[in-house]
């Protein structure tokens, strides 16, 4: 249940992002609900949290430890030096010290040096080590899911701690244990049932993209398809179940349509991998990432299709991306011309760029234009074959497809990008005041590019920050039209 | 037959053992860190696409400490001019033992400025880390107790060091420089002999040997665990090279 609008604390935008006072504890108050029975089971975890739960999550603990070199080493080498302490968006917006990376780490840290190292078990208090109690266990649940992932914080530290890895793996140890999220884990559950994570079942899917085709009929006079569970299409195309249904993600997925339909390149959707999200990767589970990525090689081999593409969505991308092939590569089925996957954005810019479609940028005339790096694309992947692609490439493919365009100032985008504040399955009304507070820093950026530049839209590639901008621009007094896929602008300047 | 006296027959017997245990500590390490799997590639991009590439971005790190410089420039500061005139130190330490001979070089007293002076910058900058760490808020309130020890046995060290070259008598000085290379090529051939026997080196000769200690236990261990971050050794290569640990698999990512 969502709180009432009143309720939410929403701060004032002026242009700047300024380090908060520390105030420990400051958003203990908002926590994720429970993972239920069901869901848990699905996932292949205890249903609930049982008797002997501390001796159970030491276990769990020692094992990953053991298997995951970078928890191993970013268990020990953190100097507390502080660098990472002001980089994170949830401590600039709540001022909480748990969320400082280093503090949040610290959390999982404090047990680490109790069971594992001779200096915790034998002077606890010199080297501040702490048994797994009740209470640091509700810290974990708290803070551990007040972490969207983004990698921010690894970006700025001096040994490279990836404070998402740590995060991961204490969602992992918790839902070893029973404890589990509700949001990450329904959803994931719906994906093992129907394909995505919205739950569609296959007929409603093409219901809705028989309403699409029509609208797009309406609106431009040609018969542009959108196939589903077409067998030996050319592309199998992989976007996140938002663009069927939300706005303003089905615009990108127009967007997606006609560039295919211009193109001249066969393409197909599937009800069976209806789902480019990868909420497996969030609570950082191997298995269960694994499980939701493997239906797209299953259906791309099903369905005999040349190559595999994503559509707009920052995780999914990372995941896509970076562990397909070792999750359940290699890909030899598929044409060994293409990158599998390959971005959507990357293959627009090349058809683009071969003169395979034409843009008329002026469509986009009425938009000044923005472009907000969602962080799983910036850190944690890349598009073509140069370092840095998944910045230029992006970049590139909005210039081709309008005239106005102008930067978020420096710090706050490319590698130093701050998250939308809703990733790492954070999505979910029940924390609203720390998705707030984690928009902060970027919605400063955007406010300071609105006044100085005339900015009036944000492009974005990710389905999540499509959703939580959409969802802050009115809390902030904004208006949410002004967020939108890089592919509704590809949609608007496309020459048919 | 050893002929040592009862407080070099301690000095020995300890000197052994902080060698052993930062040896073995410090090996043992290495070996934990080599040998565990990492389930998925997780470089954080942009990274190099190449091995050549990612070792530069490591020895960038290890060098130049290029992200602490991307995140807070004072403390980068600080910390650099701690970490090279620590090293410098150690270095100096090492080379004493062969410029150290009759007749002395004529820039002997060079040498030996050299290390003064990187022994006052060892001990300012960690004073400003000290200092940092008591009154920047965010700092403070991450600090553990093991953080202030560390510096402190590392600014007493620095201390006393100096001491040796400030409150003893410039005779005294050359009575534990002249005693000192013997018992360091004793130790080392094992076949130790007397340890020099002013209070001012023993000193300074515990604490170094506390630190020694200590270090495989402590958050110094960061000297290794630099090279075995994923983050910044590994390429980004997932599509181009398939990166499989069947070992990794099925647990957390
Ligand atoms: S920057 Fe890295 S080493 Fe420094 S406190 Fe943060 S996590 Fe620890
Ligand atoms: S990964 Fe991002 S959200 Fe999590 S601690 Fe680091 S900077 Fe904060
Ligand atoms: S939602 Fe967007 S900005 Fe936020 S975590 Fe995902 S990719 Fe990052």
């Amino acid at each position: 249940m969502a709180k009432a609008k009143a309720s939410y604390k929403v701060p004032v935008l002026t242009g700047e992002i300024k380090v908060p006072k520390v105030v420990p504890g400051a958003s203990a108050y908002e926590k994720m609900y429970q993972g239920e029975k069901d869901d848990m089971a699905a996932l292949g975890f205890p249903a609930s949290l049982e008797e002997g739960w501390e001796i159970k999550a030491v276990g769990i603990f020692k094992q990953l430890l053991t298997h995951n070199k970078a928890l191993r080493d970013y268990m020990d080498i953190c100097v507390r030096c502080g660098a990472c302490t002001d980089k994170c968006q949830f401590f600039l917006g709540t001022g909480d010290s748990n969320n400082m990376p280093v503090g949040r780490a610290e959390l999982m840290r404090r047990v680490y040096r109790y069971y594992f190292t001779p200096a915790g078990s034998l002077f606890k208090g010199l080297a501040d080590a702490e048994p797994f109690s009740m209470e640091m266990l509700k810290k974990w649940f708290t803070y551990y899911y007040q972490c969207s992932e983004c990698r921010r914080c690894s970006y700025y530290c001096p040994y490279g701690i990836d404070t998402a890895v740590i995060t991961m793996a204490a969602r992992e140890i918790m839902n070893g244990i029973g404890l589990g999220q509700k949001y990450s884990t329904v959803i994931i559950h719906k994906v093992f049932n129907t394909g995505n994570n919205i739950g569609i079942p296959s007929a409603a899917l093409r219901n809705t993209l028989d309403e699409l085709e029509e609208e797009i009929k309406d609106a431009t006079g040609k018969d542009i398809k959108i196939p589903m569970d077409a067998e030996g299409a050319e592309v199998l195309l992989i976007v996140p179940s938002a663009d069927f249904f939300a706005m303003p993600h089905m615009e990108s997925l127009i967007g997606y349509a006609k560039v295919f339909y211009k193109a001249g390149i066969s393409f197909t959707v599937s009800s069976y991998a209806s789902e480019a999200a990868n909420f497996g990767m969030f609570i950082g589970s191997y298995r269960n990432t694994q499980e939701v990525n493997k239906r797209i090689w299953d259906e791309a081999k099903r369905l005999k299709v040349k190559r595999v593409i994503a559509g707009e969505c920052g995780h999914a991308w990372r995941a896509m991306y970076s562990y397909s092939n070792t999750m359940n590569g290699p890909f030899d089925f598929l044409d060994s011309k293409y990158r599998q996957p390959t971005h959507i954005c990357d293959f627009t810019l090349g058809l683009v760029k071969d003169g395979a479609i034409k843009m008329d940028p002026s469509a986009n005339d009425d938009k000044i234009i923005t472009y907000h790096d969602s962080c799983n694309v910036a850190r944690g992947s890349r598009m073509g074959m140069m370092p840095e692609g998944q910045f230029i490439i992006p970049r590139e493919l909005i210039k081709a497809c309008a005239n106005n365009f102008h930067e978020l100032r420096n710090g706050t985008n490319k590698a130093e990008t701050y998250c939308c504040g809703g990733g790492g399955g954070i999505l979910t009304d029940e924390v609203m005041n720390v998705r707030i507070a984690g928009s902060m820093p970027k919605m400063q950026a955007i406010r300071e590019a609105m006044d100085n530049k005339g900015v009036n839209f944000l492009a974005l590639i990710c389905a999540i920050c499509k959703t939580q901008f959409t969802k802050m621009y009115p809390l902030y007094g904004l208006d949410a039209e002004m967020v939108g896929g890089i592919h509704q602008l590809v949609s608007s300047a496309i020459i048919l | 037959m050893l002929d040592l006296n009862f407080v070099s027959g301690i000095y020995v017997f300890l000197t052994y053992l902080a060698g052993a245990i930062f040896i073995i500590g410090v090996v043992l390490r290495i070996i934990i860190y080599a040998k565990t799997p990492m389930p998925v590639k997780i470089p954080l991009t942009p990274a190099p696409l190449t091995p050549m590439g990612a070792a530069g971005r490591v020895a960038s790190e290890v060098l130049l400490f290029r992200s602490l410089y991307r995140a807070n420039k004072p403390t980068w500061v600080a910390g650099y001019i701690f970490h090279i005139s620590f090293l410098l130190l150690i270095l100096l330490h090492f080379a004493r033992h062969f410029v150290y001979h009759h007749p002395l070089p004529s820039w002997y007293q060079l040498f030996v400025s050299i290390g003064i002076v990187c022994g006052i910058f060892m001990f300012l900058s960690l004073f400003y880390l000290l200092f940092r760490r008591m009154i920047v808020d965010r700092v403070r309130i991450i600090s553990i107790l093991s953080d202030y020890l560390i510096l402190i046995i590392l600014m007493m060290i620095a201390v006393t060091g100096l001491s040796l070259n400030f409150f003893i008598s410039a005779p005294a000085l050359t009575k534990i420089d002249n005693k000192l290379d013997p018992f360091v090529t004793g130790i080392a051939v094992f076949h130790p002999i007397n340890i020099p026997g002013n209070p001012y080196f023993i000193v300074h000769y515990s604490l170094i040997l506390l630190l020694v200690a200590y270090i495989p236990f402590s958050k110094v261990m960061h000297f290794v665990g630099v090279f075995f971050s994923p983050t910044r050794y590994m390429t980004d290569n997932p599509q181009e090279e398939r990166y499989y640990k069947p070992d990794a698999e099925d647990l957390s990512l």
